[in-house]
């Protein structure tokens, strides 16, 4: 009985990690577009459904192993992203006359984004779910027995949002963005291309939103309109993180993974509705986010 | 080395300079005094590309530099010191001043100038890990101060240093700042604080409602009357 409990606690903890890993992925990506380009990108689970198809074909068509699609489908839909602020959002940040005006207009751009990016996938790939099979032999841990596939996708989960905190932490590139997001002017000031550092934090977090979702498509079932669930979890993400906070989005993705398991756990179809309560109850409680100030 | 030749600018629809001329010659201290409000922000804000004069030409090193972005301005050799320091509060005082390395060829000389200013500045050394936000106002300043001077410049604009800063620190800034124009760096000094400005500035302009209304050699406005009256409370 004590070993069935710990296997238990174990199955719920590795799978709340693997959900909270995904969610940490999309929700750096969405804190970047957010927090710095200031673009509150309603349209980035449909990045991340672009990711996962994007995936998904690659893999049933060309047989390219979904680990070596990260190299291809990353680029990809961070070109999307990159190319949609130069032309987009660089002309609708210039023509807002405030900051608070911007962030109105880019979020309706984002609306359209989310409706043409949705109705051309279906268009390509159909309406119907998919999925494919990768890696889905058991592996034993401690007692419990976890698809493999799961194991990779929290393995590079992980990695990948340790890579992009190293990346923000040390390189030139990196700490334009710090300071971009923390003022925008006196970046430009220390000799920042500001426009040219907004849409590559755009893209990045295109790129994000691509990663997490060809993570998705190894472990979980896909579909075009899959986009919407996983925007509405970044969202809850990034408030709970802490607005504009990258470390917070990482911690937060993963707590929001843990609760998510064990409300699986105990009733299946509950997890959406705790994801909102905790929101509310956020909202109400520290506003500013786990490791906001 | 800095020409500025009838700048006009505006907010909107309200115009906050009107046919602004004046310049900076390399090795000297020119100062910019007036009360709040009177434009003297935007001047410094025009000059580096946050704002965009409506007309007139500003000339740096031989070259036009109006209507430039900030990042041209400051590879063009200008750095601007922002009121209210601007630091970035979440970094810390190492990365602050590794910001103002920015430019591709400042940075790769970080590691020099970062000994650089901590000759200059000693106590920013011992801050080095601290987050800038943290900082006392004084070392704040001297932080904004460092790090403007890591791009290397060959003028220095400084918007309003001494501002809610203790006599004692002012002070030490001042100094700090004649030090840099006998290192060779040019210095454009805006401030309210028109006193202690005019006993370091080799020359200044008085700017009101967004027009020069006065300029001349530090000693002379001194002892003009319009200053001892308007600005010296004498």
């Amino acid at each position: 009985m004590g070993s069935y409990m710990m296997v238990t606690i174990l199955d719920v903890v590795i799978s709340g990690l693997l959900l909270g890993g995904i969610y940490a992925v999309t929700a750096v990506g969405l804190s970047l577009q957010y927090g710095v380009a200031r673009v509150l990108n309603i349209a980035h689970g449909e990045f991340i459904m672009l990711g996962a198809f994007i995936t998904y074909s690659l893999y049933t068509r060309f047989g390219i192993n979904p680990l070596i699609c990260f190299a291809i489908c990353g680029p990809l839909v961070f070109a999307v992203g990159f190319i949609l602020y130069r032309t987009l959002f660089t002309r609708l940040r210039m023509s807002s006359p405030t900051p608070g005006a911007f962030e109105g207009n880019s979020m309706l751009a984002c609306f359209g984004l989310l409706f043409i990016i949705q109705n051309v996938a279906i268009l390509i790939w159909g309406a119907d779910i998919k999925g494919y099979t990768y890696l889905a032999f058991p592996v034993d841990l401690w007692g419990a027995r976890f698809a493999a596939n799961r194991l990779v996708t929290l393995g590079f989960a992980l990695a990948i949002c340790l890579v992009f905190y190293l990346f923000l932490a040390n390189t030139r590139l990196g700490k334009a963005i710090r300071a971009a997001a923390q003022d925008p002017d006196t970046a430009g000031l220390m000799g920042v291309r500001i426009n040219q550092v907004l849409a590559l934090c755009f893209g990045f977090g295109a790129l994000m939103a691509g990663l997490g979702g060809a993570l998705i498509s190894i472990s979980y079932k896909i579909q075009p309109t899959m986009g919407l669930e996983y925007t509405m979890i970044a969202l809850i993400v990034i408030v709970l993180g802490g607005l504009g906070s990258i470390p917070g989005s990482f911690v937060g993705g993963l707590v929001l993974g843990l609760v998510g398991s064990i409300v699986t756990h105990i009733e299946p179809g509950l997890s959406l509705v705790a994801y909102y309560v905790i929101f509310m109850l956020l909202l109400l409680i520290k506003p500013t986010g786990i490791l906001g100030k | 080395m800095l020409q500025i030749h009838n700048i006009n600018t505006f907010y909107g629809k309200a115009q906050a300079l009107y046919d602004l001329s004046l310049s900076v010659e390399a090795s000297e201290i020119v100062a910019l005094v007036g009360s709040n409000g009177a434009g003297k922000t935007t001047l410094l804000k025009t000059l580096s590309g946050l704002l965009r004069p409506a007309s007139g030409r500003v000339v740096f090193l031989e070259k036009r530099i109006d209507g430039r972005p900030s990042y041209a301005v400051v590879e063009a050799g200008i750095s601007h010191i922002p009121e209210g320091r601007r630091l970035f509060p979440d970094m810390s005082v190492r990365e602050n001043l590794e910001m103002g390395a920015y430019l591709q060829r400042a940075w790769k000389q970080k590691g020099e100038s970062l000994e650089e200013i901590y000759r200059l500045l000693p106590v920013l050394k011992a801050r080095e890990g601290q987050l800038a936000g943290t900082l006392s106002g004084g070392e704040q300043q001297m932080v904004a101060l460092g790090r403007g001077l890591m791009s290397k410049p060959r003028l220095c604009m400084i918007d309003e240093p001494s501002s809610g800063l203790a006599p004692v620190m002012v002070d030490e800034i001042f100094h700090i700042i004649e030090g840099l124009r006998d290192q060779g760096i040019a210095i454009f000094l805006v401030e309210q604080n028109v006193r202690h400005t005019l006993e370091i500035a080799d020359r200044a302009y008085v700017i009101e409602n967004g027009r020069i209304i006065l300029a001349g050699k530090s000693e002379q406005l001194l002892s003009e009357e319009l200053i001892r009256k308007a600005y010296l409370g004498l």
